[in-house]
């Protein structure tokens, strides 16, 4: 995976799509810097500008606190597909 | 008067009249702090990314209000006492650019909810209100694009998926077919 994104031009999605707040509440938004197991991806994989990542960081934590997102996926929490509860 | 969004989660265990009043009565208090009370949304029942006081579902809602920021340690008191809200969270919008961003919410709810008891209310003045909801499906159509691409991929992705189970469904026919003749 990181071979293959290595050749593709990254570029910021937040930028593209001109979004000025990210929103805690749109896990739409959110739902590109997440792994599958919920942990915030790093720049250098998303290609999100430095300004887009530390709002949407600030907004994952948000969202953590509310409980709309999981802190943590592990053995004992298993989600079985991992992105069906953002809809 | 600073802009403030007050998110809260509440048991799942009550009833539809029950989370009324408790909505209600958070309610009441901002309207004793002289809180200018903007826009109310309605998340609904979701389930929780983790177990919150042995429940594993919650009733979200969100107040978007005006106060001064000496009132917010009386909202989140009054909050953390009420024993039927699980969670909650304030936030300020500080920055022109969260500004922009709350009053774009705000109207977006507002229109939304002018939207849906207009033909209910009133009927007579059908003609006025009419004009005055044009613009507004424009504008939600706008704001609703992205979302429904992310969903179209979605679909697209579903479709894939069940265009090879056909296939593999059609392939093992053929293979089939044969036998049986």
């Amino acid at each position: 995976m990181i071979d293959r994104k290595k050749f593709k031009k990254r570029y910021c999605k937040y930028c593209e799509a001109k979004i000025d707040y990210v929103d805690y509440k749109d896990l739409n938004q959110l739902k590109f810097s997440l792994s599958e197991r919920f942990k915030i991806m790093p720049r250098r994989l998303t290609g999100n500008c430095k300004r887009h990542q530390e709002s949407v960081t600030i907004a994952i934590k948000r969202a953590r606190q509310t409980a709309l997102i999981p802190y943590i996926v592990d053995r004992k929490n298993v989600v079985d597909s991992p992105f069906e509860m953002i809809r | 008067m600073n802009r403030y969004e007050t998110l809260f989660v509440l048991k799942p265990t009550l009833t539809d009249e029950e989370t009324t009043a408790q909505i209600t009565k958070i309610t009441d208090v901002l309207h004793k702090q002289n809180a200018e009370l903007l826009a109310t949304d309605l998340m609904g029942m979701r389930k929780l990314a983790y177990t919150v006081e042995k429940q594993n579902r919650g009733y979200y809602t969100v107040l978007y209000y005006k106060t001064h920021g000496s009132t917010i340690a009386e909202i989140e008191r009054n909050l953390r006492i009420n024993e039927e809200v699980i969670k909650f969270l304030t936030i300020k919008f500080d920055n022109t650019k969260e500004i922009k961003q709350f009053n774009k919410i705000v109207d977006s709810i507002t229109q939304k909810s002018k939207h849906i008891p207009a033909p209910i209310e009133t009927k007579p003045i059908q003609e006025s209100e009419s004009i005055e909801t044009k613009p507004i499906q424009e504008s939600e159509s706008i704001e609703t694009k992205p979302i429904q691409e992310s969903e179209s991929n979605e679909n697209i992705e579903a479709t894939e998926e069940t265009k090879i189970v056909q296939e593999i469904n059609t392939e093992a026919q053929t293979v089939e077919s044969p036998i049986e003749a």
